[in-house]
């Protein structure tokens, strides 16, 4: 006979899953209070499986932002254009480089900047008289520039430019190149000045457009009449779109949102718009005025005699921070250090605050500086190469070029379609992949109660970019001056923000900044470079500038239409309910 | 009070527990599918920002979000400790700085009932 037990199934199941412990939450605090060391130890299991979705998720944000980019590029180089990728394994570390250090470097962005910055911006309004933190807000916007990872790009690029060609071009990026990073800076600078006082007063963003637009405009055509200043209008329009990256944005905004809620003005949802808008114009004007200098300073044969001069001695032995490694390592520390410590000087002299986590900032701080050191390896090894080399590609496809066996491929008219039709979807695809312009879209359409909704932002904003850089492609390749773009386009820009409302206007304008990025900015540089010396173009800029003014132009489009869809609606609305009073 | 058949009528349920999971941002979800695999029909998440134990972890904190994900799910009690388990073990709950987990009572919890479940439940009484 058998002897029978009965167990519940579900006991069972219970007690063979996991097995449980009781303790008293009392008895375990007073063992902490008694020994404040015990429990820190960790397992390796533990650690592995903190560190590992840590890792894996910051890996793949960047992976995910930088890899269908550059598979974009390269497969249209080798199915469209029928030509290997040069040095691919030099090209693709470059990339994994980029990759890596740029998720280094948003991590130490997060841990080491960003809580000195809110900190300063939190208690900085508190403690000071508004004069004096507009100068450290001043200040503070000069350093941001400087920490922007896409400024490297604009010195990479002006290595690319032929100096007997555009002197004065050549002369800002290379010789003057601090200046201009400086005067980028000052640029910003005053923007986050007059944001801050715009959100302290509440004043409206329209007369700010028309009144930084003007000069930027007037100096345009000036810059147009005279042959050697018209060489830099693109750079000067370029560096507005450059200034607005992963640094800038959060920084300046912690700032201005912290000005603002001790003012005791409660944050409007439009509080952080209007900064990014002016801290892209002003650098133009700051940029034209900087070039207005040089040309009266120094003529074009002493430029180029200089320039000239030294290559064959230089090419020697130069110094090990000229040389690559070397060079990275150097404006990688430069680009940082500096922002640091002038927010360590304003935490600890002005406000006499005490780091909190000091263990964990410098912690994110390493990570910056390594981060950027290494994002500007692969800037240049990586990004630069595949735009450059693209960008050198393309009038294979519609012209002869030496370098290109049977080229033109296309022939004429089908070559042009294919390079705008490849412009437009590199600017539409990059755009549309950008997770900052998702955040965007998600405060407009909260800010709009869903009548623009996000998914018709990004689109909007993903074809003003399309076109703005195909529009770009098609300046370079047929040399048309950028003066006959710009001006129409923000006459365009200025009438729509006449007609639009004052949210709009704030969106819109502010939708231009968010769309280059430290990924974007790179590529299509250097591939507006590598375009410009293939057709021999004198200056291969100006792609980014119709990249900004794309999506202005379209998002105030879009708003125009939405409001009056809007209205449209209202009125019938309103028809309707008068029709069934009447019927009653 | 006359049964009137204009009258609403709402069904009580007891026997529910409340199981608060406290996640980092973005492992919600794991939890929640683990417990719908365990039985659990809904569940609902919100977001919170809160910290821990920071000295606990030392640099390794860096590794922890302070943005946190809450998963609040209904259960009957009779389940409630499996779906329990299984989320405790979806969410690595015994690792330091991933979260915690805790189980109420809840006294009643009222909403839809598919009338063909009150049929069924009538013809067994």
């Amino acid at each position: 006979m058998m002897a029978y037990q009965k167990i519940r199934f579900a006991t069972f199941v219970q007690n063979a899953w996991i097995r449980h412990r009781s303790i008293s939450y009392n008895d375990v605090f007073k063992i902490k209070q008694a020994d404040q060391t015990i429990g820190l130890s960790l397992r390796k299991i533990d650690i592995y499986r903190l560190v590992q979705p840590y890792l894996q998720t910051r890996l793949l944000e960047q992976c995910r932002a930088v890899v269908p980019l550059v598979l974009y590029l390269a497969l249209f180089q080798i199915l469209v254009m029928h030509h290997q990728i040069d040095q691919i394994w030099l090209v693709l570390s470059g990339v994994l480089a980029v990759i890596l250090g740029l998720m280094l470097f948003m991590e130490g962005l997060k841990h080491g900047l960003m809580p000195l910055g809110e900190g300063i911006g939190h208690s900085l309004p508190r403690k000071l008289p508004l004069p004096m933190v507009l100068l450290i807000a001043f200040l503070l916007g000069i350093g941001v520039t400087f920490a922007e990872p896409a400024i490297g790009a604009l010195k990479t690029a002006g290595s690319i430019v032929d100096v007997t060609q555009a002197p004065y071009l050549y002369a800002m990026l290379n010789d003057w190149a601090g200046v201009l990073v400086m005067s980028v800076g000052a640029g910003v600078g005053l923007a986050v000045v007059t944001g801050t006082l715009r959100l302290l007063n509440g004043w409206s963003l329209k007369p700010f457009i028309y009144a930084a637009l003007a000069p930027a405009l007037l100096l345009t055509v000036y810059f147009m009449m005279d042959a050697e200043l018209s060489k830099v209008i693109g750079l000067a329009w370029d560096c507005g779109a450059v200034t607005t990256g992963p640094v800038t944005v959060p920084l300046v905004l912690a700032l201005g949102i912290g000005v603002a809620a001790a003012s005791g003005k409660a944050d409007s949802p439009l509080s952080g718009f209007g900064v990014v808008t002016l801290a892209s114009i002003f650098p133009i004007v700051a940029v034209m005025l900087l070039a207005l200098y040089v040309t009266s300073t120094t003529s074009a044969e002493a430029i180029i005699a200089i320039a000239s001069q030294p290559t064959i001695a230089a090419a020697v032995n130069l110094p090990w921070y000229e040389t690559s490694p070397g060079q990275e390592v150097i404006s990688g520390v430069r680009a940082i250090v500096p922002l640091i410590v002038f927010l360590m000087i304003v935490l600890k002299l002005f406000l006499r605050e005490r780091v909190h986590h000091v263990a964990i900032t410098v912690y994110g701080i390493t990570l910056c500086v390594l981060g950027m050191i290494i994002f500007n390896l692969g800037l240049t090894f990586g990004l630069v190469q595949i735009g450059d080399m693209v960008g050198a590609l393309l009038p294979a496809a519609f012209t002869g070029l030496d370098s290109v066996a049977n080229s033109p491929l296309y022939g004429f008219a089908l070559g042009v379609v294919v390079v705008v039709a490849f412009a437009w979807l590199l600017g539409f695809g990059a755009t549309l992949a950008e997770p900052a312009l998702n955040a965007l879209g998600q405060t407009v359409e909260t800010l709009t109660q869903g009548s623009f909704k996000k998914q018709t932002l990004i689109v909007a904003v993903s074809i003003g970019v399309g076109f703005g850089i195909a529009i770009g492609v098609l300046k370079i390749t047929f040399d048309i001056p950028l003066a006959y773009l710009l001006i129409p386009a923000y006459a365009a820009a200025l009438l729509l923000t006449y007609f639009s409302s004052e949210e709009f206007v704030n969106i819109a304008w502010d939708s231009a900044g968010v769309t280059t990025g430290p990924i974007t900015v790179p590529l299509v540089l250097a591939m507006g470079l590598g375009l410009g010396s293939a057709v021999n173009a004198v200056e291969g800029f100006g792609i980014l500038s119709m990249a900004s003014i794309g999506p202005i132009v379209a998002v105030l489009g879009t708003g125009l239409w939405v409001q009056w869809q809007a209205n449209k609606r209202q009125h019938l609305l309103d028809d309707e309910l008068t029709l069934q009073e009447n019927g009653t | 009070m006359k049964n009137n058949d204009n009258m609403q009528t709402m069904t009580v349920l007891t026997d529910v527990c409340l199981i608060t999971c406290i996640v980092q941002r973005g492992s919600a979800d794991k939890v929640v599918s683990a417990a719908q695999d365990a039985g659990a029909h809904g569940a609902t998440i919100y977001y919170a920002q809160g910290t821990g134990e920071q000295q606990l972890l030392g640099v390794l904190s860096v590794a922890v979000e302070s943005e946190k994900e809450i998963v609040e799910i209904l259960v009957p009690s009779d389940y409630a400790n499996h779906i329990y388990e299984a989320m405790f073990i979806a969410g690595e709950l015994d690792t330091p700085g991933m979260g915690v987990i805790y189980m109420t009572q809840i006294e009643k919890a009222a909403t839809y009932m598919p009338p063909d479940v009150l049929m069924a439940l009538r013809e067994q009484a």
